[in-house]
């Protein structure tokens, strides 16, 4: 069957397709236009209705109040330190693990393989009480560590992986044995470079899924320097601000995905490899 | 001898800091933050709103007592998942912001620490607060939190087209319904007369309205439905009567509404009648007091009316202020007690928001009677009823129980499978704790 193409030469070269994906992507578009619409509106003109929004005047109040408080840039790098140390943690982690288990022989290393590879089944629910309370005795709650080290483990992170590692050709670490050189030096100066692409995918989600984590941080962050910005901002939202603060909702979102747009922006070419499957090809 | 020199007045100087010996409150609450407007206001009464008044209240407790420091963490509402963990990790704050229909849950595990002593100490009397206060608050003879405030659902009324329907008396109050065949009525009269719902309230997309709705009406059949507290019974009359009626009202009210387009909707002047909580009353208040708005001079409040003759009753929750369980010195205590004494010295402020005091000494004050509609209100101070104390997770069965009314409320299961649902679902609920 013949691949289709998305480039955007032929979509613009096809007038029907183009007509479609406009439509499409203006649907996609029109909540986060609304969202930006709202968090430019005073919270009084919206309480009386959000039609407001097509209408002058427009304020960047909402902003200036996120702004002013001062604990939304602790907010902000802890989200940082997590994400990035997450992300870290798990290409490195991921990257070990998946070489292991695709060029490695050692006992029972399928069995390994198999029980990791329950991890993807495990809800996170279903471990979170015995793993706070493990954090607990370890006095870990409260702290970087304790919100970076949960998601560490990545069970998809190592199927990736090791998918990945499984398809590059065995003779180039053959030829790297020639040399002479150490199963470490091959791991990381032969075939780790050639993983790239899946590194960037894994990367990507993992950062993605580490800026939006919720549940984790609501129960493990409970100081309010240690809030991560999901946390943060809902916290700072006042009771039934779904009517009275609909403005300030809206402002915090945006700030909130800013910088996964940021992110979007800049590796969307690795996204959406990642999203089309390209990655483990 | 410079070293000397350098340590002795460092040693002066943190002496003489009011830091050096300050006790530390941890105080966990929701109402939200509001950092950028009030994060240095000591001026209670120049604050408006919940996050206003409650920051600017710390602010001011923090400068009359130099030597204690109140730490302020604010949770998502209602923060019950951060208590928990907390309560699980044995780091709960000191003091903690409670609906009263949540106290139930943390005293009967014995997670919270009573307080009549504390109270006791500040001289502050249970008799000093209204009895749907002091009874929200009040477990197996024990004092579980301060009473802070009472909240409930309430008709607020736009003036402006109750006129236009001949609802309007010459005094300017609004002519409200005393039984359930007049709210049909008067619903139609006015319908016909301005072209809009009579009513308007949340029935998409939220389920507590419903439950709070069929608790008042439950209670002003004088029904046992919780008389034994650990099984709901909604197999008698009072229950189908109450849903029936919540079904009917449907005829005069606007339909599939989510909370934010139910507020909005009677605030451009959509409806004549809102059916909402207490926390509007500051919003519609101030939108009245503008001009060129369908609330412009028009605007007044009242408790939701009797619609069932046996009593006159509403159902109220409030919020208190509890301390956790947790080792404490009798410093710390003291300290607590003097920030308690201070909320309840302060009990008017708080009224400001829109939710009912529970001192009655600010009740009956002429200073919270001159503020906008109070006095409209006020009666529920003696009229509201909170759920029986000794039942437990009532926010899991407002939860089911607004599920299940909503259903039958929108045609999507009979009254009768709704209520037999609903009653298992909370006895199911009940029976596994």
């Amino acid at each position: 069957m013949k691949a289709f193409n998305y480039s955007p030469e032929h979509l613009t070269s096809n007038r029907r397709l183009f007509w479609i994906a406009a439509v499409l992507g203006v649907i996609m578009m029109a909540p986060v236009a609304w969202i930006i619409g709202l968090s430019l509106k005073d919270n009084a003109e919206l309480l009386r209705g959000t039609e407001a929004v097509f209408n002058m005047p427009y304020t960047l109040v909402n902003y200036a109040n996120i702004l002013e408080s001062s604990s939304v840039f602790g907010w902000f790098m802890n989200s940082m330190i997590v994400a990035v140390g997450q992300t870290f943690g798990v290409l490195l982690l991921s990257s070990l693990a998946g070489y292991a288990f695709a060029r490695l022989e050692f006992p029972f290393r399928k069995t390994l393989f198999i029980i990791v590879l329950f991890g993807l089944a495990v809800p996170e629910q279903a471990v979170i009480i015995a793993r706070h309370q493990m954090f607990n005795w370890f006095d870990l709650h409260n702290t970087h560590i304790g919100l970076i080290l949960p998601n560490l483990s990545s069970a998809f992170g190592v199927f990736l992986m090791t998918q990945f590692f499984r398809a590059i050709p065995k003779e180039i670490d053959e030829a790297a044995m020639l040399d002479n050189t150490s199963t470490f030096r091959i791991f990381w100066k032969v075939l780790l470079p050639l993983t790239l692409p899946a590194q960037a995918t894994l990367g990507i989600f993992t950062f993605l899924q580490a800026w939006n984590d919720y549940w984790w941080p609501l129960i493990s962050a409970t100081k309010s320097d240690m809030y991560t910005l999901t946390i943060g901002i809902a916290s700072s939202q006042t009771n039934f601000a779904q009517s009275e603060g609909l403005g300030f909702l809206g402002a915090q979102a945006v700030f909130a995905s800013l910088p996964v747009v940021i992110v979007y922006i800049f590796f969307q070419r690795h996204i959406v490899t990642a999203v089309s499957g390209g990655a483990v090809k | 001898m410079k070293q000397l020199l350098l340590g002795t007045a460092t040693a002066g100087l943190l002496a003489l800091s009011p830091l050096a010996s300050a006790t530390t409150i941890e105080l966990q609450r929701f109402f939200g933050a509001c950092e950028a407007e009030y994060g240095n206001n000591t001026d209670v009464s120049a604050a408006v709103g919940e996050c206003g008044i409650i920051t600017s209240l710390v602010n001011k407790f923090e400068a009359d007592n130099p030597d204690i420091d109140v730490n302020v963490t604010t949770v998502e509402w209602p923060g019950y998942d951060q208590l928990n963990a907390q309560l699980a990790s044995r780091s709960a704050p000191d003091v903690v912001s409670m609906h009263y229909s949540a106290i139930s849950d943390y005293q009967s595990r014995g997670l919270l620490v009573p307080l009549d002593k504390l109270l006791k100490d500040q001289n502050i009397k249970p008799s000093d607060f209204t009895e749907a206060g002091i009874s929200s608050v009040t477990k197996e003879d024990g004092i579980y939190a301060l009473p802070f405030d009472n909240w409930t659902m309430l008709f607020h009324v736009n003036n402006n087209l109750m006129r236009q329907a001949g609802l309007l008396k010459k005094d300017g109050t609004p002519i409200l319904p005393t039984s359930r065949e007049e709210l049909f009525s008067q619903g139609k009269q006015f319908q016909e007369a301005t072209g809009k719902p009579y009513l308007i309230q949340v029935s998409a997309n939220e389920t507590a309205s419903f439950a709070r709705m069929f608790y008042t009406l439950m209670m002003q059949q004088n029904s046992t439905f919780f008389d034994d507290p650990r099984k709901i019974d909604l197999t008698g009359e009072d229950a189908k009567k109450t849903l029936t009626f919540m079904k009917d009202m449907l005829n005069v009210t606007a339909k599939n509404l989510d909370y934010a387009a139910a507020v909005s909707g009677f605030s451009s002047g959509d409806a004549g009648i809102s059916v909402n909580g207490t926390w509007l009353i500051g919003s519609y208040d101030n939108q009245s007091k503008e001009s060129n708005n369908a609330l412009s001079g028009g605007y007044s409040v009242y408790p939701i009316p009797q619609f069932f003759d046996k009593k006159d009753v509403t159902y109220t929750d409030g919020h208190g202020w509890a301390v956790p369980r947790g080792k404490r010195s009798d410093e710390k205590m003291a300290a607590i007690g003097k920030l308690f004494k201070f909320f309840y010295d302060n009990n008017y402020q708080w009224a400001r928001t829109g939710h009912l005091p529970v001192v009655k000494a600010v009740i009956n004050s002429e200073q919270f009677k001159s503020l906008p509609h109070r006095s409209d209100i006020a009666k529920i101070a003696k009229t509201g009823q909170a759920l029986p104390s000794a039942v437990l997770r009532q926010f899991a069965i407002q939860d089911i129980l607004g599920e299940e009314l909503s259903s039958a409320v929108n045609g999507d299961k009979s009254i009768d499978d709704a209520l037999k649902t609903a009653q298992y679902r909370v006895n199911d609920l009940l029976e596994n704790i």
